[in-house]
């Protein structure tokens, strides 16, 4: 890649990445596998189990804010046979602390990050495998470890973790939740940031080293943009998670006193974690979203059949907002106490994210404005990204500021906010992101028309449970309430709050539509051709559906961006309106961008 | 004795390439862990800005003296690591050899000395639960000689592997990765001698 694009460095770079052999035996093929194809669907195959199990878990939460303290129907006897089937106060609090915990770290991380990093940054960017390929069968199976972890969490005395899934000491402290299963579950969560860092030090060295030659920065595509800072951002952030984590299980069990202090018996500082967790907090809220927006920048453009407006623009909005998530975190602690002058500035700087995120926006906007769209399955999945995470981003302007925070904080305002930014719209994203790579994942299509029901089941259902969430919030109900309405000022509530909980079931029948199609098209679907979707970029131009173990027998040279679409010299003389990264078009004209190519390196 | 393999200047690419994308991840790598430490340091920074006297009214200061040599002896392993890979690029073996051996043996001493320097201050009656001195004192250079001993360990490996008489030009980037490892986890004791014991 670096230097003048010369034939010579073309055929260098065939030999600079091994072609590993297929595996013969059945454990180093689907157990222990290298190949950064199979360790994708690892994660995906893990982490859709635990989008379930925290999927369940949000409709125990929504039944007992419909019925407080009524039994659950159906499952409610098998669940809590001592109350015979009705949720307990410690019970519930174990309920929706392991439904943020699994959902965020063992749901989305892995489908997103562990699912589509995996799979989409060698093949987009031309490698043959990841750069450390041994290093990337580790972080699946300690992430398989720590995912056992969070089940043995369950099963012992006292239940899981109870604290919330901010894990907040003096609560989260031997005082406050005396169970080991607080315990495993920290432990659970540092085990799976072992795994999330391995990961990202893979994809990181990955982009940086096997960009295939003339893959320059701006002709990766935005999915590969959009994981590649998200890895940046889970290297540098998620230690500091495992550290107040360390912190956290050394006051648990070491006699320690970081966090202690008070009647907790020590002369800590509870506080200092807020700090710690909210340095790694924020930028994880990016990290759930960057590679959304790569994908969404993509799809725009795959299916209006235009090229990305502003494409870099996008890009740069991208590293901004990566830049800004590291020094924002304040803004989660305006209620704790905080110098004003440095409330001030941290809700100065969150306001200012909007204007890249505004960038972005705009540019997707511009992407379909006149475009020849196609509203397949992957492209409505990435307008209803679009759609909530706008809902939810101009609703982040009120908890950003102080003065509104200061009567939102800690209400269901809150919790609609982030659940359409961070949830719904990595859920809408990652599902968008599966529909489009199912065909290229196992070599066969899924049925559009219960993708399309599952995307109207998905898009407005969440809409309207973290909608009405949102509303509720506003109108003063508190987040985490057992019985919200034992409070006389919330007694009004109580009919909203059981309508939202129908919509969160007819949310959850909606993904039957997805369950059946994902099985039915696994084994029955029908065959996919190399390119169905029509797109430019490598995999689906150069590898077969599925490719084959080592991806490409010579490394493909690139001669474009992602994004050609409808160019009037390629409609003219090819008769399509796409044309692959890596297809020679005019020998002339590609001749005069490898020199750009040189003059980039 | 100079037993440099003669690579085919394909394979030599291959490998420089190769030992340069190692050295990336390693780095990646070395900020996490950097990242990790910091957390730790932003936790002693805040707790001891907390506290109106350091230490702590009723605690004993911590010593001085042991640290001090501690940090000399690190250093020293720290130059011996990078001599063991001048010399194993070289293809020399026995000095590439003495040298790791006396990187491991300085790092050994290390975590004698820090056995020693808990040990001491146990005997002050200082324990990770006397207050937040003992919680950091104690958290901090424990994990730090934990990662010290890690890389023991890989050092041994690799003395095992070169006295074993493997070719050397395959372990070249090992010894890198381990040296840059290595370097850093003598780092991260400078910051903490500065932090904890100096001021």
């Amino acid at each position: 890649m670096q230097g003048v694009m010369t034939p010579a460095d073309i055929e260098a770079a065939q030999h600079l990445q091994h072609i590993h052999e297929t595996p013969k035996s059945f454990v180093k093929h689907y157990v222990f596998s290298i190949d950064h194809k199979y360790i994708a669907k690892q994660f995906l195959w893990a982490g859709l189990l635990f989008l379930f199990f925290g999927g369940m878990l949000a409709m125990l939460i929504r039944w007992q804010w419909a019925y407080p303290g009524e039994a659950v129907p159906v499952v409610g006897n098998l669940l809590f046979p001592d109350t015979q089937g009705a949720i307990t106060p410690p019970t519930y609090n174990t309920i929706f602390t392991t439904h943020g915990l699994i959902m965020i770290f063992f749901a989305i991380t892995p489908i997103m990050i562990g699912c589509f990093g995996n799979f989409c940054i060698p093949l987009m960017i031309g490698a043959r495998d990841m750069a450390f390929p041994w290093l990337n069968l580790l972080s699946f199976w300690i992430f398989a470890l720590s995912q056992a972890l969070v089940l043995a969490s369950f099963c012992v005395e006292l239940g899981s973790a109870a604290a919330g899934w901010t894990t907040y000491p003096p609560l989260a402290s031997q005082v406050g939740t005396p169970g080991l299963g607080q315990s495993l579950m920290v432990l659970a969560l540092f085990v799976t940031g072992v795994s999330t860092i391995m990961g990202a030090i893979n994809y990181i060295t990955t982009v940086i080293r096997f960009r295939a030659p003339g893959m320059t920065w701006f002709r990766m595509p935005g999915t590969v943009w959009g994981l590649w800072l998200t890895s940046i951002l889970n290297a540098l952030f998620v230690p500091v998670l495992g550290s107040a984590g360390l912190m956290l299980l050394f006051d648990r069990h070491f006699g320690t006193q970081f966090f202690l202090t008070g009647a907790a018996g020590g002369t800590g500082d509870p506080i200092l974690f807020q700090h710690l967790f909210w340095i790694f907090g924020h930028p994880e809220v990016y990290i759930l979203i960057l590679p959304i927006w790569g994908f969404v920048i993509d799809f725009m453009s795959f299916f209006a059949r235009k090229p990305a407006y502003w494409f870099r623009g996008s890009i740069y909005a991208m590293i901004t907002v990566t830049v800004l998530s590291a020094v924002v975190y304040g803004h989660h602690m305006f209620v704790t106490g905080m110098s004003p002058l440095l409330g001030q500035a941290f809700m100065l700087l969150t306001l200012v994210i909007s204007v890249p995120a505004e960038i972005l926006f705009l540019n997707w906007l511009h992407t379909i404005w006149k475009g020849s769209i196609r509203l397949t399955v992957p492209m409505l999945f990435g307008l209803g990204t679009i759609f909530v995470f706008g809902l939810g981003g101009l609703t982040g302007i009120y908890l950003g500021t102080i003065s509104t925070d200061l009567y939102l904080h800690d209400t269901m305002f809150v919790v609609g906010h982030f659940h359409l930014t961070m949830a719904s719209a990595a859920f809408l994203g990652s599902f968008g992101a599966l529909y489009l790579w199912f065909p290229k994942m196992y070599g066969r299509l899924m049925n559009p028309f219960l993708g399309k029901v599952h995307f109207w089941f998905s898009t407005v259902g969440l809409t309207l449970v973290f909608g009405f969430q949102m509303l509720a919030g506003y109108a003063g109900q508190q987040r985490r309430l057992y019985d919200p309405f034992q409070y006389s000022y919330l007694e009004g509530l109580q009919d909203l709050n059981r309508f939202t909980t129908y919509c969160a079931f007819a949310l959850a029948i909606g993904q039957l539509a997805f369950v059946y199609n994902f099985f039915y098209s696994l084994f029955a679907g029908k065959r996919a051709s190399q390119n169905p979707w029509e797109l430019g970029t490598i995999e689906w131009t150069d590898c077969a559906s599925p490719p084959v173990h080592h991806n490409f027998d010579r490394i493909p040279v690139v001669y474009r961006g992602p994004h050609e679409y409808n160019h009037p010299e390629v409609l003219e003389k090819l008769g399509r309106d796409w044309i692959g990264q890596t297809e020679e078009f005019d020998p002339a004209a590609d001749a005069a961008t490898s020199d750009e190519v040189a003059a980039t390196a | 004795m100079h037993n440099v393999v003669q690579l085919h200047p394909q394979a030599l690419l291959e490998q420089r390439r190769n030992e340069q994308t190692s050295a990336i991840g390693m780095m990646v790598a070395l900020g996490s862990w950097g990242m990790m430490f910091a957390a730790l340091f932003f936790m002693y920074l805040g707790l001891r800005a907390h506290t109106l006297a350091w230490p702590p009214p009723g605690l004993p200061a911590l010593p001085i003296a042991l640290p001090s040599l501690n940090t000399v002896v690190i250093g020293c392993s720290s130059v011996a690591l990078v001599r063991a890979l001048r010399s194993m690029r070289e293809g020399q073996r026995r000095p590439a050899s003495l040298w790791m051996l006396a990187t491991f043996v300085l790092g050994l001493a290390f975590v004698g000395l820090q056995t020693l320097l808990w040990w001491t201050t146990w005997q002050q009656g200082l324990t990770p639960s006397t207050g937040t001195l003992g919680t950091v004192f104690y958290s901090l250079t424990v994990l730090h000689a934990l990662h010290v001993a890690a890389g023991l360990a890989v050092l041994a490996y690799l003395l095992g592997m070169t006295l074993g008489g493997r070719s050397m030009a395959e372990r070249v980037t090992t010894l890198r990765l381990c040296g840059m490892f290595w370097h850093f986890v003598g780092g991260v004791w400078a910051f903490m001698f500065v932090g904890m014991f100096l001021l």
